[in-house]
């Protein structure tokens, strides 16, 4: 059931049309600068907490699903197969993850004017230095994330048109325009461009649907073919594999709702109100995003069954190829996954861009350069950040080679740790800044230590999830510990 | 941070969180043993349901029954002060 792939380049009507969207981008932070209210970190960072339903629920849902979604679960599904239904799961158990802290974190945050989840941190634990390391490694891990998705880029530049397009220019190009429009508005321009780049991501993903299963003759005969060709891709996962969901359900449900972009957006919501709608919302993504990647990844298997393993993660990209040169029709559908594409990358990475930014300038330049300055001079600090750090991205993101997924799980070793200070810290009136301190160092010796000395999972467990179990063993043997201990 | 701000609480707080009551997450935790396909003999497919493997469309059906049950918690067990004033004043 193979089919041969072709050469394939976008003419010049379509790279017109991708050319405009690029362009829309730019003018939406154009029209964001001109709706901000004055220079406040608030204004620039999020948004003067203004975000009604429509622009949260799709800034939440577009900064969620990224490129990783489009081309690294299309790649994993390639590679295990209908195993990777545990995406659709991980990816609900965020909204879990959030049920337990955020009514008490978006209360709080209101009342204290919370900027950055680094503010939350020095507020509820008073610890210089808890606050500190918490930031590093949530700018690492963001460092990470908008890695993948320059990564991802690259890939889908790459992939569609078979290698004559190098993702170095895909990368400079997208993150240039990127910076652009961010340095504009701030969270204003990142969520408006949210809201197109969410309508894009959608679009983009329901016409996939559509259109890739049929290339192997519908979804049961993909099924079929697979069960007579690889019969382990539609098979139930073994007992380890299924110890793998649970580690993604933990994984994701405490690192992805803690995400700082996540964080930012649940303080820059109109109201509470607006915030439940949303999340409510949010539940049912997974069915049109990571649901139908997966469904895209397996009937590739039967469709290109020979992509090599540093490949398999540009399998959305050559299936496009396929699909776009079967009909003028697909051509256009093509163009527009493309853009959708873009969307998805874009969108998650404008987010994790403008944290970063957020916390290095609040957290970092703040705290230790400049105590007095003001809103105004750290809102103009935060652009240049953006630029400077989208420039080492690049250099970092062109000359480096992994394979998608295992960049989106490297950032939760280290993020993860994170948590207690979020679903313990909001709840347990005796966790002090020291124990949550020790915890994440040891989660962290331990989430890393077993990565690097070659032991990524342990019985289908990630390193950073067995990480974290020591992490909260540590805050709870100190909340439990008699005062006395506690104070010497 | 305004460290001189009062501590009454916002129109935000939390009156009714779903973290204070266990039993919810009782059910959230058998919703995801159904979803996690443990049970399943080993090299288990079945018959195709809805195009997909039996044990898969399970999976799925079980999520479905998962989002319904947090849209359902969200707007029964996340209450505010500011919601419960403004159910008051209508």
């Amino acid at each position: 059931m193979g089919a041969s792939e072709s050469q394939l380049t976008f003419g010049w009507g379509a790279l017109t049309v991708i050319a405009l969207y690029l362009s829309s981008t730019i003018g939406v932070g154009w029209l964001a600068r001109r709706s901000s209210r004055g220079h406040s970190l608030s204004d620039h960072y999020l948004a003067g907490r203004s975000l009604g339903f429509l622009a949260l629920f799709l800034t939440l849902y577009s900064t969620q699903y990224s490129g990783n979604t489009l081309f690294g679960y299309t790649g994993i599904s390639y590679r295990i197969g209908f195993s990777w239904t545990a995406s659709i799961l991980f990816m609900f158990s965020v909204i879990t993850g959030y049920l337990l802290f955020a009514p008490r974190l978006v209360a709080l945050s209101r009342k204290k004017k919370f900027i950055t989840p680094g503010d939350y941190i020095a507020h509820r634990f008073g610890s210089p230095r808890l606050t500190l390391l918490s930031t590093l490694l949530m700018i690492y891990a963001l460092a990470n994330y908008t890695l993948a998705q320059l990564r991802a880029i690259g890939a889908a530049v790459e992939g569609l048109t078979n290698g004559a397009v190098p993702s170095a220019y895909g990368i400079i190009t997208l993150a240039i325009i990127m910076v652009v429009y961010e340095t504009l508005g701030g969270m204003r321009s990142v969520a408006w461009t949210d809201m197109i780049q969410g309508i894009l991501l959608l679009s983009g993903f329901l016409m996939l649907l559509f259109m890739v299963p049929g290339l192997a003759g519908g979804l049961p005969a993909v099924v079929e073919h697979l069960s007579r060709i690889d019969p382990a891709k539609v098979e139930v996962p073994t007992l380890e594999g299924c110890m793998n969901w649970i580690s993604y359900v933990f994984l994701f449900g405490f690192g992805a709702a803690i995400y700082p972009q996540a964080i930012q957006r649940l303080y820059a919501s109109r109201s509470t109100r607006v915030l439940k709608r949303s999340l409510a919302l949010m539940t049912i993504m997974p069915f049109t995003t990571a649901l139908i990647a997966m469904i895209c990844g397996v009937t590739g298997s039967v469709v290109l069954p020979d992509l090599a393993l540093g490949e398999t993660d540009q399998v959305l990209a050559r299936i496009c190829s396929l699909i776009m040169n079967q009909s003028t029709a697909g051509y256009w559908l093509v163009v527009l996954i493309f853009a959708a594409a873009l969307a998805a990358l874009m969108s998650t990475a404008d987010s994790a861009l403008l944290s970063i930014s957020s916390m290095v300038t609040k957290d970092i330049y703040q705290v230790y350069f400049r105590p007095q300055s003001n809103e105004a001079e750290l809102t103009s600090i935060g652009k240049w950040c953006s630029w400077i750090i989208v420039t080492l991205l690049v250099i970092v993101a062109i000359g480096t080679e992994n394979t998608l997924i295992r960049l989106l799980e490297l950032k939760f070793e280290v993020l993860i740790q994170i948590a207690p200070c979020f679903f313990l810290g909001l709840y347990w009136k005796r966790l002090r800044g020291e124990t949550v301190l020790t915890g994440m160092v040891a989660g962290l010796l331990v989430g890393l230590g077993l990565t690097w000395l070659g032991y990524p999972r342990l019985w289908g467990f990630h390193a950073g999830v067995v990480g974290l179990l020591v992490n909260f063993g540590c805050c709870l043997v100190g909340v439990l510990r008699p005062t006395s201990q506690r104070q010497t | 941070m305004d460290s001189a701000e009062n501590d009454a609480p916002g129109s935000d707080e939390p009156i009714r969180e779903p973290r204070r009551h266990p039993w919810l997450w009782l059910v959230y935790l058998l919703l995801y043993a159904v979803a996690i396909p443990w049970y399943w003999p080993a090299g288990y497919r079945g018959p195709l349901i809805l195009g997909l493997p039996l044990w898969v469309t399970v999976s799925l059906l079980a999520v479905l029954v998962l989002a319904a049950w947090t849209g359902w918690v969200i707007s029964r067990y996340w209450k505010t002060v500011g919601e419960e004033d403004s159910h008051g004043g209508q």
